[in-house]
């Protein structure tokens, strides 16, 4: 009886946007009398920091500081569309939304801009919160002054609004193909996971996670950090320790409580090594893809490599609970082959549950 | 500065940790009448009959709704992307999983509430239920909803289907074919914030309903197709929700508190408690992968063969959408020319499984990823370099016939790689994203690339 080490690795690719898209996001933004930046969306935050990341975006889209941009994103009346917080859609395409909105706005200060300063539009730019001539930094202007010549001389409300939409992909019901990209980006990501087995209790703990992400580009590093360590933790909760049903298929004996549910906790936590990659995509938000809810797939995968790398069974059934690895180790199970076929699980397959040997999902036609 | 890139701070943050950050259940409103529900005690079941009378006399109930109140019951989630309707808001003849709401209450305390739900008589009629996915289409199977006990609505087909290149000359040509069952589990959300919604009548006529919703446009969608009301009588205010990862997509209580508040013409508020969260809301979905890879001794994937099965629950909700997204990334970060998927949605009588953080493709992640440790046993060849040989390249096509413009198999593995300190051959420490030459465009990808030039051209 003893514990092993183990090391074992996944990796995975996830979409950004709803399958087939279609699902567009709206923004609109307005300039207070001082320049300062009202943005309304609709993009609700659940936690993963959209709200900061939208800020950071329309803040370098416009040129303004990162604290003159307030976000709104409160209500239906007034934010417009926004198709929701999912499908890792929120930097990607809600930001697209705002980024498209500034860049409307933008326009509105450099052309009140250029006739204040008598330059043209395209010889300005806006920096730190001033619109200033290209190569002759003294011709220079406040936004808070275009904003307030807006507002009091032109009678002009800056303001600017955008949807991003990327058309529905149909998809050919006979052969699965698609005529036109059925999502906005693809980002990637690859986990290793070191575990210690107890090959006398079947317990198995994660050490230490090593996780690589290409996520286009970090608009907040922080933000994806933080991704990248909670979706670890989910991740690891799949892998090793919850369900919804603990005897499943029966569905009796659900834990109602935090307190008859296993999900991870501190002390589960192992040691964690994040690595952000940037391979910008060509679309989105200043080459950014999503991250958010690719955070949790890699690691189930590594963390049943790893268990048999370092006790020699498969765990195929989440999750890799002592029971189940104790009974692995006890079944110590081989694949039958036959001929070229190597076969694994065949007691756990439809064939062998069925009663008419899964005719109804083998058999289909070709 | 530049914003973007740097390490900013949320923006709401310090609101979060401080407890100043206003959620749905902070919000207070005069004369709230509190919400409960009757739910199934049975996993599947006919209801024989049911009276709320006695519901409706006890004393400071203000309202109670069931389905006939319901303008539209029968609503589906996905009904803009074709996806039919088949679950009623409140149950109607019969009941498929426990935990499903029967009758709606609204009252001016949460006992007085209890007390109502107590009062309603409710007989029912125990029926079979379903619950091993395996089993759904076998002639003895209970037949639990009413298209039969799988999605029938694919096209004319009863499963979501990839066909790709020439699968059975791959299966002869391979040296090794491997096969494996893979079956993750259903998993509880676990927000912190369990679902609640305020539903508030206002003066004007208009309805404001204070949603954890993950999405104000799509739910208020939802509450205004069952209530037959244009979207300008309602109001959702939300944006800020405690936890979320795709529980919060359904909309689970914003409807019947909608129902609830213009029939008391009092403002309701309806917060699950715990055990509803944990029992009545919906999982992550379990699921059922069969993968057959013909490989080569030198370690290509030829093809793969797949049979999925994700298991609904007693409705569709989202489940079509996240088997179609679970066909379009089942070959994972990898490519391989010949492929044939068949993936159903069974029906069975656990509570509506729904979106959750990486719906479709957690499944098959850990599917693809541990069988390729699987395949490299079996032809014994080292799994990073199997991975590294078969992942994406710029001008490979994905299972559905996308031409990859930008994957990162590559450089995400080797970077991983060297942080380990796992040591591989200059071969492979070389590998790029760059399209395929050479030594890495054998023989059965050869195909694949002259398409994409006729395509290109």
């Amino acid at each position: 009886m003893a514990k092993h080490r183990g090391r074992g690795f996944a990796t995975i690719e996830y979409p950004t946007g709803m399958n087939q898209n279609g699902d567009p996001s709206q923004a609109w933004i307005k300039l207070k009398p001082d320049g300062r930046v009202d943005v309304f969306s609709g993009t609700v935050d659940i936690g993963q920091g959209s709200k900061t990341v939208h800020t950071q975006i329309v803040a370098d889209t416009l040129g303004v500081p990162y604290d003159w941009v307030t976000m709104d994103n409160t209500n239906t009346d007034s934010s417009a569309v926004c198709t929701g917080t999912f499908a890792s859609r929120g930097t990607f395409i809600g930001g697209n939304a705002v980024r498209l909105a500034a860049e409307r706005v933008r326009e509105r200060i450099l052309d009140i801009a250029s006739r204040e300063l008598e330059v043209d539009a395209s010889d300005l730019e806006i920096t730190d919160g001033e619109v200033v001539a290209k190569g002759a930094p003294q011709k220079k202007i406040g936004v808070a002054d275009v904003a307030g010549a807006a507002t009091y001389n032109y009678g002009e409300l800056i303001s600017g609004s955008s949807t991003a939409l990327k058309p529905f992909a149909d998809v050919d019901d006979a052969t699965g193909q698609v005529e036109i990209e059925p999502h906005s980006a693809i980002s990637y990501a690859a986990c290793v996971a070191e575990v210690e087995v107890d090959d006398e209790t079947g317990e198995v703990v994660v050490l230490k996670m090593t996780q690589v992400y290409d996520v286009g580009r970090a608009i907040n590093p922080t933000l994806v950090e933080g991704q990248i360590e909670g979706g670890a933790v989910m991740g690891l909760g799949l892998g090793l320790l919850e369900s919804s049903y603990p005897y499943y298929p029966s569905a009796e004996h659900r834990g109602g409580q935090f307190g008859s549910y296993l999900g991870p906790a501190f002390t589960d936590l192992p040691e964690l090594d994040n690595v952000i990659i940037e391979n910008p995509s060509e679309d989105g938000p200043f080459g950014a893809k999503a991250i958010g809810e690719m955070a949790n797939n890699a690691q189930p995968p590594a963390i049943a490599n790893a268990i048999h790398d370092a006790v020699g069974v498969w765990i195929t059934e989440m999750p890799a609970t002592p029971d189940r690895v104790l009974a692995a180790l006890a079944a110590k199970k081989e694949p039958r082959r036959n001929g070229k076929w190597v076969i694994h699980d065949e007691d756990i397959s439809v064939a062998a549950v069925s009663s008419n040997n899964g005719e109804g999902f083998y058999g289909v036609e070709p | 500065m530049k914003a973007v890139g740097a390490r900013l701070p949320r923006y709401d943050g310090i609101g979060h940790v401080t407890g100043r950050t206003q959620y749905v259940d902070d919000v207070r409103v005069g004369k709230t009448l509190w919400v409960k529900a009757l739910r199934s005690p049975h996993h599947r079941a006919r209801i024989v009959s049911l009276d709320v009378s006695k519901a409706e006399a006890v004393k400071g109930v203000h309202a109670v709704i069931t389905h006939a109140d319901v303008p539209k019951n029968v609503y589906g989630h996905l009904e803009g992307l074709g996806v039919p309707a088949d679950e009623p808001l409140l149950a109607e003849d019969d009941v498929r999983y426990k935990g499903q709401p029967i009758v709606a209450v609204a009252a001016e305390s949460e006992a007085a509430a209890y007390a109502a739900i107590e009062a309603i008589a409710v007989e029912f009629e125990e029926l079979e239920p379903l619950f091993d996915m395996r089993k759904a289409l076998d002639a003895e199977a209970p037949q639990i909803h009413q298209w039969g006990n799988v999605y029938p609505h694919y096209g004319p087909y009863n499963h979501r289907r990839v066909r790709k290149g020439d699968i059975d000359r791959a299966f002869d040509k391979a040296d090794v074919v491997v096969q494996g069952v893979y079956r993750p589990q259903a998993i509880e959300q676990m927000p912190l914030e369990t679902q609640v919604c305020l539903a508030v009548p206002e003066a004007s006529g208009r309805l404001t309903i204070y949603s954890c919703t993950q999405a104000m446009y799509f739910s208020m969608g939802v509450v205004a197709a069952h209530l037959q009301v244009p979207l300008n009588k309602l109001k959702f205010v939300g944006g800020t929700v405690g936890g979320g990862f795709g529980g919060k997509v359904d909309t689970a209580t914003d409807t019947i508190c909608a129902l609830l508040a213009l029939k008391s013409r009092r403002p309701v508020k309806w917060r699950w408690t715990r055990e509803e969260e944990m029992l009545a809301s919906s999982t992550r979905a379990p699921w059922h992968i069969e993968l057959q890879d013909a490989v080569t001794k030198d370690g290509w994937i030829l093809g793969r063969r797949t049979l999925t099965l994700h298991d609904a629950g007693a409705y569709a909700r989202f489940s079509p959408y996240g088997v179609t997204k679970h066909a379009f990334h089942h070959s994972g970060a990898y490519t391989i020319p010949n492929l044939r998927f068949d993936g159903f949605v069974v029906f069975t009588n656990r509570v509506p499984t729904t979106a959750m953080r990486g719906f479709g493709v957690t499944s098959v992640s850990f599917a693809v990823e541990t069988h390729l440790n699987r395949v490299a046993e079996a032809i014994g060849i080292d799994p990073w370099e199997l991975r590294l040989k078969n992942a994406n390249r710029i001008g490979d096509t994905s299972g559905n016939g996308v031409v990859l413009k930008d994957p990162s198999t590559v450089p995400v593995t080797l970077a991983a790689a060297e942080r380990v300190g796992v040591e591989l051959p200059g071969s492979y420490r070389a590998m790029t994203s760059d399209p395929r030459t050479g030594e890495l465009l054998p023989e059965h990808l050869v195909a694949q690339q002259k398409l994409n030039g006729e395509g290109a051209s």
